[in-house]
Protein backbone atom coordinates (compact mmCIF):
# COMPACT_ATOMS: atom_id res chain seq x y z
CA UNK A 1 0.00 0.00 0.00
CA UNK A 2 1.61 3.59 -1.01
CA UNK A 3 0.85 6.35 0.84
CA UNK A 4 1.70 9.82 -0.26
CA UNK A 5 2.02 12.37 2.66
CA UNK A 6 2.08 16.04 2.56
CA UNK A 7 3.34 18.70 5.43
CA UNK A 8 3.64 22.21 5.43
CA UNK A 9 2.15 23.39 8.24
CA UNK A 10 4.66 26.38 8.61
CA UNK A 11 7.84 27.29 7.81
CA UNK A 12 9.09 23.86 6.49
CA UNK A 13 7.24 22.04 3.48
CA UNK A 14 7.99 18.19 2.51
CA UNK A 15 6.08 15.17 1.00
CA UNK A 16 6.86 11.69 0.99
CA UNK A 17 5.46 8.42 -0.41
CA UNK A 18 5.49 5.45 2.03
CA UNK A 19 5.57 2.13 0.67
CA UNK A 20 4.17 -0.19 3.36
CA UNK A 21 5.74 1.28 6.25
CA UNK A 22 8.75 1.97 3.70
CA UNK A 23 9.69 5.34 2.66
CA UNK A 24 10.40 5.07 -1.15
CA UNK A 25 10.68 8.55 -1.34
CA UNK A 26 10.91 11.89 0.79
CA UNK A 27 11.52 15.91 -0.32
CA UNK A 28 12.08 18.31 2.21
CA UNK A 29 12.91 21.74 1.97
CA UNK A 30 13.08 24.90 4.60
CA UNK A 31 14.26 27.39 2.84
CA UNK A 32 11.59 30.22 3.34
CA UNK A 33 9.94 30.08 0.56
CA UNK A 34 6.39 30.12 -0.47
CA UNK A 35 4.52 27.11 -0.35
CA UNK A 36 1.88 28.04 -2.90
CA UNK A 37 4.72 28.09 -5.50
CA UNK A 38 6.89 25.32 -4.26
CA UNK A 39 5.15 22.21 -3.08
CA UNK A 40 2.99 21.07 -5.96
CA UNK A 41 6.23 20.76 -8.04
CA UNK A 42 8.28 18.96 -5.40
CA UNK A 43 5.62 16.54 -5.40
CA UNK A 44 5.06 16.68 -9.20
CA UNK A 45 9.38 15.69 -8.93
CA UNK A 46 9.04 13.37 -6.32
CA UNK A 47 6.45 10.95 -8.18
CA UNK A 48 8.25 11.02 -11.51
CA UNK A 49 12.13 10.67 -9.51
CA UNK A 50 10.53 7.50 -7.86
CA UNK A 51 8.44 6.44 -11.14
CA UNK A 52 5.29 6.40 -9.08
CA UNK A 53 1.87 7.30 -10.69
CA UNK A 54 -0.53 9.37 -8.76
CA UNK A 55 -3.02 6.17 -9.72
CA UNK A 56 -0.48 4.13 -7.53
CA UNK A 57 -1.42 5.50 -4.58
CA UNK A 58 -3.97 4.14 -2.16
CA UNK A 59 -4.47 7.36 0.11
CA UNK A 60 -3.08 10.78 0.95
CA UNK A 61 -2.33 11.71 3.79
CA UNK A 62 -1.92 15.70 5.37
CA UNK A 63 -1.18 17.28 8.24
CA UNK A 64 -4.28 19.55 8.90
CA UNK A 65 -3.20 21.76 12.08
CA UNK A 66 -1.87 23.05 14.34
CA UNK A 67 -0.26 25.71 12.26
CA UNK A 68 0.20 28.59 10.15
CA UNK A 69 -3.12 29.67 8.47
CA UNK A 70 -1.52 29.98 4.90
CA UNK A 71 0.26 26.62 5.45
CA UNK A 72 -2.25 24.42 6.13
CA UNK A 73 -4.47 26.36 3.68
CA UNK A 74 -1.81 25.72 0.62
CA UNK A 75 -1.53 22.30 1.87
CA UNK A 76 -5.17 21.32 2.29
CA UNK A 77 -6.08 22.90 -0.65
CA UNK A 78 -3.17 20.75 -3.11
CA UNK A 79 -4.59 17.90 -1.41
CA UNK A 80 -8.21 18.51 -1.68
CA UNK A 81 -7.33 19.05 -5.42
CA UNK A 82 -5.28 15.58 -5.89
CA UNK A 83 -7.72 13.79 -4.38
CA UNK A 84 -11.14 15.31 -5.97
CA UNK A 85 -9.31 14.87 -9.22
CA UNK A 86 -8.52 11.08 -8.49
CA UNK A 87 -11.42 10.02 -6.08
CA UNK A 88 -8.31 9.20 -3.70
CA UNK A 89 -9.04 8.98 -0.13
CA UNK A 90 -7.54 11.45 2.01
CA UNK A 91 -5.74 10.49 5.91
CA UNK A 92 -5.94 13.96 7.87
CA UNK A 93 -3.36 13.79 10.22
CA UNK A 94 -2.24 16.60 13.33
CA UNK A 95 1.18 18.29 12.72
CA UNK A 96 2.39 16.89 16.03
CA UNK A 97 1.87 13.71 16.29
CA UNK A 98 3.30 13.25 13.06
CA UNK A 99 6.34 14.67 14.59
CA UNK A 100 6.04 11.88 17.52
CA UNK A 101 6.75 9.19 15.04
CA UNK A 102 10.85 10.39 14.29
CA UNK A 103 11.19 9.27 18.12
CA UNK A 104 9.63 5.49 17.76
CA UNK A 105 12.74 3.71 18.70
CA UNK A 106 13.38 5.70 22.00
CA UNK A 107 12.09 5.59 24.80
CA UNK A 108 11.16 8.95 26.00
CA UNK A 109 8.51 11.97 26.29
CA UNK A 110 8.86 13.94 23.27
CA UNK A 111 7.55 17.24 23.24
CA UNK A 112 6.69 18.37 19.81
CA UNK A 113 6.14 22.20 19.70
CA UNK A 114 5.68 24.74 16.86
CA UNK A 115 5.91 28.30 17.09
CA UNK A 116 3.05 30.09 17.13
CA UNK A 117 4.83 33.76 17.93
CA UNK A 118 4.66 35.82 20.77
CA UNK A 119 5.80 33.43 23.06
CA UNK A 120 3.01 31.15 22.33
CA UNK A 121 3.40 27.59 21.07
CA UNK A 122 1.69 24.62 19.62
CA UNK A 123 2.22 22.04 21.63
CA UNK A 124 1.41 18.04 22.05
CA UNK A 125 3.32 15.73 24.50
CA UNK A 126 3.47 12.27 23.83
CA UNK A 127 4.90 8.75 25.97
CA UNK A 128 7.50 6.32 23.25
CA UNK A 129 8.21 3.23 25.38
CA UNK A 130 9.30 0.30 23.41
CA UNK A 131 7.60 1.27 20.01
CA UNK A 132 4.52 2.61 21.29
CA UNK A 133 3.15 6.18 21.15
CA UNK A 134 0.82 7.35 23.98
CA UNK A 135 -0.87 10.67 23.65
CA UNK A 136 -0.23 12.30 26.81
CA UNK A 137 -2.62 15.40 26.13
CA UNK A 138 -4.82 17.40 23.22
CA UNK A 139 -2.92 19.39 20.69
CA UNK A 140 -2.79 22.88 22.47
CA UNK A 141 -1.67 26.35 22.02
CA UNK A 142 0.14 28.40 25.01
CA UNK A 143 2.17 30.14 26.68
CA UNK A 144 6.07 29.25 26.96
CA UNK A 145 5.93 29.53 30.51
CA UNK A 146 2.84 27.21 31.00
CA UNK A 147 4.47 24.75 28.85
CA UNK A 148 8.01 25.30 30.78
CA UNK A 149 6.49 24.22 34.25
CA UNK A 150 4.90 21.01 32.89
CA UNK A 151 7.69 20.08 31.56
CA UNK A 152 9.69 21.00 34.55
CA UNK A 153 7.91 18.35 36.72
CA UNK A 154 8.19 15.81 33.90
CA UNK A 155 11.79 16.06 33.89
CA UNK A 156 12.63 14.97 36.99
CA UNK A 157 11.52 11.59 36.17
CA UNK A 158 11.41 10.77 31.97
CA UNK A 159 14.15 11.78 29.26
CA UNK A 160 12.45 14.64 27.70
CA UNK A 161 12.97 15.43 23.61
CA UNK A 162 11.90 18.39 21.74
CA UNK A 163 11.28 18.56 18.46
CA UNK A 164 9.35 21.15 16.18
CA UNK A 165 10.02 24.44 13.91
CA UNK A 166 9.18 26.16 17.87
CA UNK A 167 12.17 23.73 19.38
CA UNK A 168 15.09 25.77 18.83
CA UNK A 169 13.26 28.52 20.86
CA UNK A 170 11.67 26.74 23.25
CA UNK A 171 15.01 25.03 24.07
CA UNK A 172 16.45 27.99 25.34
CA UNK A 173 13.76 28.59 28.08
CA UNK A 174 14.10 24.48 29.11
CA UNK A 175 17.87 24.16 28.86
CA UNK A 176 18.77 24.66 32.67
CA UNK A 177 16.21 21.28 33.60
CA UNK A 178 17.60 17.86 33.63
CA UNK A 179 16.87 14.90 30.99
CA UNK A 180 15.90 17.67 28.20
CA UNK A 181 17.49 17.17 24.88
CA UNK A 182 17.05 19.16 21.66
CA UNK A 183 16.19 16.89 18.64
CA UNK A 184 18.94 16.30 16.43
CA UNK A 185 18.46 18.31 13.11
CA UNK A 186 17.48 15.62 11.04
CA UNK A 187 14.66 14.46 13.08
CA UNK A 188 13.60 18.27 14.51
CA UNK A 189 11.51 19.63 11.84
CA UNK A 190 7.22 18.29 11.29
CA UNK A 191 7.89 16.40 8.38
CA UNK A 192 5.49 14.28 5.84
CA UNK A 193 7.52 11.26 6.49
CA UNK A 194 6.54 11.28 10.15
CA UNK A 195 2.73 11.85 8.94
CA UNK A 196 2.84 9.13 6.35
CA UNK A 197 4.46 6.70 8.70
CA UNK A 198 1.58 7.81 10.87
CA UNK A 199 -0.87 7.15 9.17
CA UNK A 200 0.90 3.85 7.55
CA UNK A 201 0.03 2.71 10.90
CA UNK A 202 -2.56 3.74 12.08
CA UNK A 203 -4.83 3.09 8.82
CA UNK A 204 -6.93 0.59 10.45
CA UNK A 205 -7.98 2.85 13.11
CA UNK A 206 -8.69 5.98 11.78
CA UNK A 207 -11.15 6.54 8.83
CA UNK A 208 -10.42 7.79 5.70
CA UNK A 209 -12.29 10.59 4.47
CA UNK A 210 -13.25 12.61 0.76
CA UNK A 211 -11.74 15.66 0.03
CA UNK A 212 -15.14 17.52 0.93
CA UNK A 213 -14.16 16.82 4.46
CA UNK A 214 -10.81 17.48 4.99
CA UNK A 215 -10.31 20.60 6.78
CA UNK A 216 -7.72 22.29 8.55
CA UNK A 217 -7.54 22.52 12.59
CA UNK A 218 -6.58 25.80 13.94
CA UNK A 219 -6.14 26.23 17.78
CA UNK A 220 -7.41 29.11 19.38
CA UNK A 221 -4.42 31.48 20.92
CA UNK A 222 -4.04 32.58 24.57
CA UNK A 223 -3.42 35.92 23.33
CA UNK A 224 -7.33 36.06 21.70
CA UNK A 225 -8.53 36.22 25.29
CA UNK A 226 -7.17 39.54 25.20
CA UNK A 227 -8.51 42.81 23.43
CA UNK A 228 -7.49 43.18 19.86
CA UNK A 229 -8.59 46.77 19.19
CA UNK A 230 -7.10 50.01 20.39
CA UNK A 231 -9.70 51.27 23.65
CA UNK A 232 -11.36 54.16 22.75
CA UNK A 233 -10.89 57.52 25.33
CA UNK A 234 -14.58 56.69 26.26
CA UNK A 235 -13.47 52.90 27.21
CA UNK A 236 -10.53 53.67 29.35
CA UNK B 1 12.68 58.83 18.34
CA UNK B 2 9.63 60.91 17.28
CA UNK B 3 10.19 63.22 14.38
CA UNK B 4 7.67 65.68 13.14
CA UNK B 5 7.06 67.24 9.87
CA UNK B 6 4.94 68.84 8.16
CA UNK B 7 3.75 68.90 4.68
CA UNK B 8 2.43 71.09 2.04
CA UNK B 9 1.32 68.81 -0.75
CA UNK B 10 0.63 65.04 -1.61
CA UNK B 11 4.09 65.20 -3.64
CA UNK B 12 5.84 65.94 -0.11
CA UNK B 13 4.49 63.61 1.94
CA UNK B 14 5.63 60.92 -0.48
CA UNK B 15 8.84 62.48 -0.44
CA UNK B 16 8.81 61.64 3.22
CA UNK B 17 7.94 58.52 2.70
CA UNK B 18 10.62 57.58 0.00
CA UNK B 19 13.12 59.24 2.72
CA UNK B 20 11.28 56.57 5.27
CA UNK B 21 11.41 53.63 2.88
CA UNK B 22 15.23 54.08 2.29
CA UNK B 23 16.15 53.60 5.78
CA UNK B 24 13.81 50.21 6.26
CA UNK B 25 15.79 46.86 6.54
CA UNK B 26 12.99 44.29 6.12
CA UNK B 27 10.84 43.39 8.53
CA UNK B 28 9.57 46.33 10.11
CA UNK B 29 5.68 47.23 10.85
CA UNK B 30 4.74 50.48 9.92
CA UNK B 31 1.47 51.23 11.49
CA UNK B 32 -1.05 54.33 10.59
CA UNK B 33 -3.31 56.25 12.66
CA UNK B 34 -5.09 59.50 11.41
CA UNK B 35 -8.56 59.87 9.80
CA UNK B 36 -9.76 59.05 6.11
CA UNK B 37 -8.58 61.64 3.32
CA UNK B 38 -5.55 62.51 5.45
CA UNK B 39 -2.89 60.67 2.90
CA UNK B 40 -2.43 57.46 4.53
CA UNK B 41 -2.50 55.80 0.80
CA UNK B 42 -0.48 58.62 -0.56
CA UNK B 43 2.49 57.91 2.29
CA UNK B 44 2.10 53.71 1.40
CA UNK B 45 2.77 55.15 -2.42
CA UNK B 46 5.78 56.96 -1.60
CA UNK B 47 7.39 53.73 0.48
CA UNK B 48 6.53 52.08 -2.08
CA UNK B 49 8.04 53.90 -4.77
CA UNK B 50 11.16 54.36 -2.12
CA UNK B 51 11.64 50.55 -2.03
CA UNK B 52 11.49 50.54 -5.67
CA UNK B 53 8.51 49.27 -6.58
CA UNK B 54 7.24 50.28 -9.79
CA UNK B 55 3.84 49.27 -9.99
CA UNK B 56 -0.02 50.76 -8.86
CA UNK B 57 -0.58 51.60 -5.10
CA UNK B 58 -3.89 51.40 -3.54
CA UNK B 59 -6.40 51.62 -0.71
CA UNK B 60 -6.47 47.64 0.20
CA UNK B 61 -10.14 48.65 0.66
CA UNK B 62 -12.18 45.72 -0.46
CA UNK B 63 -8.69 43.35 -0.61
CA UNK B 64 -7.57 43.80 2.71
CA UNK B 65 -3.70 42.86 1.57
CA UNK B 66 -2.45 44.38 -1.41
CA UNK B 67 1.20 42.90 -2.00
CA UNK B 68 3.93 45.09 -3.51
CA UNK B 69 6.38 42.75 -4.92
CA UNK B 70 9.49 43.32 -6.85
CA UNK B 71 11.14 46.52 -5.01
CA UNK B 72 14.21 46.21 -2.75
CA UNK B 73 11.46 44.93 -0.06
CA UNK B 74 8.53 43.47 -0.59
CA UNK B 75 5.67 45.86 0.95
CA UNK B 76 2.41 44.64 2.35
CA UNK B 77 -0.20 47.66 2.69
CA UNK B 78 -3.26 46.30 4.98
CA UNK B 79 -6.19 47.79 5.52
CA UNK B 80 -7.51 46.74 9.08
CA UNK B 81 -11.13 48.50 8.65
CA UNK B 82 -13.14 45.60 8.52
CA UNK B 83 -11.05 43.19 11.42
CA UNK B 84 -13.21 42.46 13.92
CA UNK B 85 -11.15 39.84 15.91
CA UNK B 86 -8.08 37.93 16.40
CA UNK B 87 -9.91 34.87 14.31
CA UNK B 88 -10.48 37.77 11.43
CA UNK B 89 -7.15 38.84 11.45
CA UNK B 90 -5.72 35.69 11.77
CA UNK B 91 -7.00 34.80 8.18
CA UNK B 92 -5.30 37.78 6.25
CA UNK B 93 -2.50 35.75 7.38
CA UNK B 94 -0.84 39.13 8.69
CA UNK B 95 1.21 36.64 11.31
CA UNK B 96 2.44 34.98 7.72
CA UNK B 97 3.34 38.45 6.54
CA UNK B 98 5.47 39.03 9.49
CA UNK B 99 7.77 36.64 9.21
CA UNK B 100 8.62 37.46 5.35
CA UNK B 101 11.05 39.36 5.82
CA UNK B 102 9.14 42.30 4.01
CA UNK B 103 7.43 45.79 5.27
CA UNK B 104 4.62 45.68 6.71
CA UNK B 105 2.07 49.02 6.05
CA UNK B 106 -1.36 48.72 8.21
CA UNK B 107 -4.33 51.22 7.64
CA UNK B 108 -6.74 51.34 10.87
CA UNK B 109 -4.60 49.65 12.65
CA UNK B 110 -6.01 50.89 15.26
CA UNK B 111 -8.21 47.42 15.05
CA UNK B 112 -5.56 45.58 15.87
CA UNK B 113 -3.35 47.51 18.40
CA UNK B 114 -2.40 44.29 20.97
CA UNK B 115 -1.24 42.53 17.33
CA UNK B 116 1.32 45.07 16.84
CA UNK B 117 4.94 44.36 17.34
CA UNK B 118 7.01 45.92 20.05
CA UNK B 119 9.02 47.61 17.82
CA UNK B 120 5.98 49.09 15.19
CA UNK B 121 6.84 52.69 13.71
CA UNK B 122 4.08 54.47 13.79
CA UNK B 123 2.70 57.00 11.60
CA UNK B 124 0.10 59.94 12.62
CA UNK B 125 -1.35 62.37 9.88
CA UNK B 126 -2.93 65.06 11.50
CA UNK B 127 -4.77 68.01 9.09
CA UNK B 128 -3.68 71.47 9.17
CA UNK B 129 -5.41 73.07 6.38
CA UNK B 130 -6.65 71.52 2.77
CA UNK B 131 -3.35 71.38 1.78
CA UNK B 132 -1.29 70.86 4.43
CA UNK B 133 -0.43 67.68 6.90
CA UNK B 134 1.67 67.24 10.16
CA UNK B 135 2.76 63.97 9.81
CA UNK B 136 4.42 62.49 13.19
CA UNK B 137 7.24 59.54 12.41
CA UNK B 138 7.79 57.49 15.77
CA UNK B 139 10.20 54.83 15.84
CA UNK B 140 10.00 53.70 19.11
CA UNK B 141 13.14 53.02 20.75
CA UNK B 142 14.65 50.40 19.27
CA UNK B 143 14.78 52.07 15.75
Amino acid sequence: MKILSVECSAGPASCAIIDDGKILASSFINAHLTHSQTLVPMIINMLSNSATKLSDIDNIAVAVGPGSFTGLRIGISAVKGLCAATKIKCIPVSTLEGMAEHFINKNCIVCAVMDARCNQFYNALFEIKNGNTTRLCEDRALLGNELRAEIEKLSTTTEIIICGDGADLFYKTVSDLPNITLADEHLKFQSAVGIGMFAYKNINFISTISPEELLPTYLRLPQAERELKAKTEAQK
Amino acid sequence: MNNVLVSNSPAETRRIAQNLASTLRGGETIAFYGDLGQGKTCFVTGLAEGLGFTGEVSSPTFAIINEYIGGRLNLYHFDMYRINGWDDLYSTGYFDYMESGGVLAIEWSENIESALPENTIRITIKRLNDTSRQISIDRGDNN
